[in-house]
């Protein structure tokens, strides 16, 4: 066992002596990273909505003159209007109808025609809100609350028409007077309040973590094609008729890409924190274990990958293949959460995907350490499942 | 003279084909023994079982009293094995090469550089030991390749052509080289396409051909079948044992 701990420590301290001496392999694994962390921040940082108001849609039914000419419905979306929280758009109910039907618009608030008419004359008004199949929830929840709060003002007002027309007549109805009374600040008010300021958008939060996990799995996959080099030019059966044994080329040449990852860690996160401002959240020290995990299982898949290729360029083929499937699918190029549900689902059969989901948590969530204990186990799992598939498969020379 | 490697009936088969036949021969201790054969005769398969990389199929070889088959840590002991192909680090020295294979065989680092140094010394590359081995010449890259196979203080080496394609002051340094080593004590197991140099350096030679060892003797006996040994040359000697027909 000491021996076998020994040659595998030698052999990876030489792995490092030539990746060192690779300088333009250096520049892929730690430079290339931060040049896509960049331009993929830039490019991302306008996806964050410049206008943060509340955007409602509201239509009405064109059936009452009154309606348009400055009746309760007119009123409240005039009201709406000049509120500094919302963006009311408004529709033709016909228009609105449509753009629900072909999925431009997820919802809209719908005042009848007769509006003004009904609610005066005391029989009930129905506003309606209309919302696409899939419409999202808090498109829903938004227009609830805009239909609610209108139904309750005007149900107020309402009530004084009807206490008016009681005692005084119907012909006592002032129209413009009611619209006063709408106006009218209600008994009861609320006040929103914003304290502090609201951080930036930072997309380098979830830029850096994805690049990071991509390029790390990319040069632990690299590391297939070196030992398919190394078993066609007879290094490696020379290290073994030199007395080295099987499992100590395996685990040295793992340790090897270990460190590579541990090296691009090291430049990497220090890089987005200087650079690109990125937040660790609230639990640094859980970002740092899931960045080791994720290294451990990187090396082991490397390794991995060696054992199941022949030739040097199905390694480099393989290498570049695996690469570039898991890392989109794995939610390297984009944030696994804003992608569709059958791509989440295909996301959790990489360790790509578990690290960034993890890292996303962290990073942009506010989760704290425990929250990722199941993306730990899971990438130790991945690791050791693509180490034992090593050790039985590995080959020292190529196929004969 | 004690028998160093005694091979036994040695098989292997690889998708059908018989790469090695029922192979048995010895070499004795001290002895530069030549094993020539066209290309895919089974020489390489060969070295490879007796170097311990590749499992016989059948039969089985002692080296220096220990089964390769049983005894692998033993045998690895005692050889050391130069490739056909240049199997280093052209990234590393020449220095770092054999440092690195020095330990790996075993050695402490000191050792391993003192005795880097000596051999680079032997090899003449002692001058360029700090140069990364890609700046090297083919001959150049030889020699690290036989140095490294130096660095197990082997009692048996293996060379399998360690002559292809370099100069011919190269190749002179390298049969001095193993002529010294052999005066040292150490037994050599050959392998050329290069019958002259066969003719110069080995005591005996084994021929192969199609996986079967269908020659066995000194150059000057193989060529007495043949004809007359003044005047035969071991490449006729070659011809008239595996014929004239062209090999893949």
């Amino acid at each position: 066992m000491r021996l076998l701990v020994r040659q595998a420590f030698i052999l990876s301290a030489k792995d490092m002596r030539v990746f060192v001496r690779d300088w333009p392999g250096m520049a892929f694994a730690l430079i290339l990273p931060l040049v896509f962390v960049f331009g993929f921040s830039l490019a991302f940082s306008g996806v964050g909505p410049d206008d943060e108001r509340l955007r409602l849609a509201v239509a009405t039914e064109e059936s009452a003159a009154e309606e348009s000419a400055g009746g309760l419905s007119r009123q409240t979306l005039d009201a709406l209007a000049a509120s500094p929280e919302t963006d009311v758009r408004e529709w033709d109910a016909g228009e609105a109808a449509a753009a629900v039907e072909d999925g431009s618009l997820d919802g809209y608030v719908l005042f009848p025609g007769d509006f003004t008419q009904r609610v005066l004359s005391g029989g009930g008004a129905e506003i309606r809100v209309m919302l696409a199949g899939g419409a999202p929830p808090e498109t829903e929840a938004a227009l609830r609350g805009l239909a609610s709060a209108v139904a309750g003002r005007i149900g107020a007002i309402s009530l004084i028409a009807q206490g008016t027309a009681e005692l005084a007549g119907p012909a006592a109805l002032d129209l413009a007077e009611l619209g006063r009374l709408a106006e009218a600040p209600p008994l009861i008010s609320f006040s929103i309040e914003r304290v502090g300021s609201r951080e930036a958008f930072n997309a380098s939060n979830f830029t850096l973590p994805g690049y990071l996990t991509m390029f790390v799995f990319f040069i632990a996959a690299m590391s297939a094609e070196a030992i398919a080099r190394e078993r066609q030019t007879q290094t490696l059966e020379r290290l073994l008729a030199n007395g080295a044994r099987r499992p100590a080329i395996i685990f040295g040449k793992m340790l090897a890409s270990l460190y590579r990852g541990f090296l691009q860690l090291a430049v990497l996160w220090p890089a987005g924190i200087f650079a690109f401002s990125i937040d660790f959240g609230v639990s640094p020290v859980a970002v740092i274990g899931v960045s080791v995990m994720m290294v451990v299982a990187a090396a082991a898949f490397g390794v991995m990958l060696a054992s199941l290729v022949g030739s040097v360029k199905s390694a480099t083929s393989a290498a570049v293949f695996t690469s570039l499937t898991l890392a989109p699918l794995g939610g390297c190029w984009w944030p696994l959460f804003v992608a569709p549900e059958w791509l989440q689902t295909l996301g959790l059969f990489t360790p790509h995907g578990w690290a960034n989901d993890a890292f996303n948590k962290l990073m942009l969530f506010g989760a704290q350490g425990a929250d990722v204990a199941a993306n730990l186990a899971v990438l130790a799992l991945f690791a050791a499942a693509f180490l034992a598939v090593a050790l039985l498969r590995f080959r020292s020379a190529p196929a004969t | 003279m004690d028998d160093f490697l005694a091979a036994d009936n040695l098989s292997k088969r690889f998708d059908g084909v018989q790469a090695v036949d029922s192979v048995s021969f010895a070499i004795r201790s001290q002895e530069i023994f030549g094993l020539l054969g066209p290309n895919g005769a089974g020489k390489t398969t060969t070295i490879r079982m007796l170097s311990t990389v590749l499992a016989p199929d059948g039969g089985d070889v002692e080296i220096g009293g220990y089964s390769v088959t049983r005894e692998s840590d033993e045998v690895r002991k005692r050889i050391g094995v130069c490739p056909q192909e240049l199997a280093l680090y052209p990234e590393l020295s020449a220095s770092d090469n054999l440092v690195f294979f020095g330990r790996m065989a075993g050695l402490s680092g000191r050792e391993a550089k003192s005795l880097a140094a000596d051999t680079l010394e032997r090899v003449g590359l002692a001058d360029r030991a700090k140069d990364a081995v890609r700046k090297y010449s083919g001959g150049m890259k030889r020699r690290v390749n036989i140095a490294i196979a130096l660095m197990s203080r082997p009692q048996l080496l293996f060379l399998d052509e360690p002559t292809v394609g370099i100069d011919p002051q190269s190749r002179n340094h390298i049969f001095d080289t193993v002529l010294a080593l052999r005066g040292e004590g150490m037994t050599v197991l050959y392998t050329t396409h290069y019958m002259e140099e066969a003719d110069r350096l080995c005591d005996r030679i084994g021929v192969m051909d199609n996986g079967r060892l269908i020659a066995l003797g000194a150059p000057a006996e193989l060529k007495a079948q043949v004809g007359d040994p003044a005047t035969t040359t071991l490449e006729e000697v070659f011809l008239n044992f595996t014929g004239r027909s062209l090999r893949d």
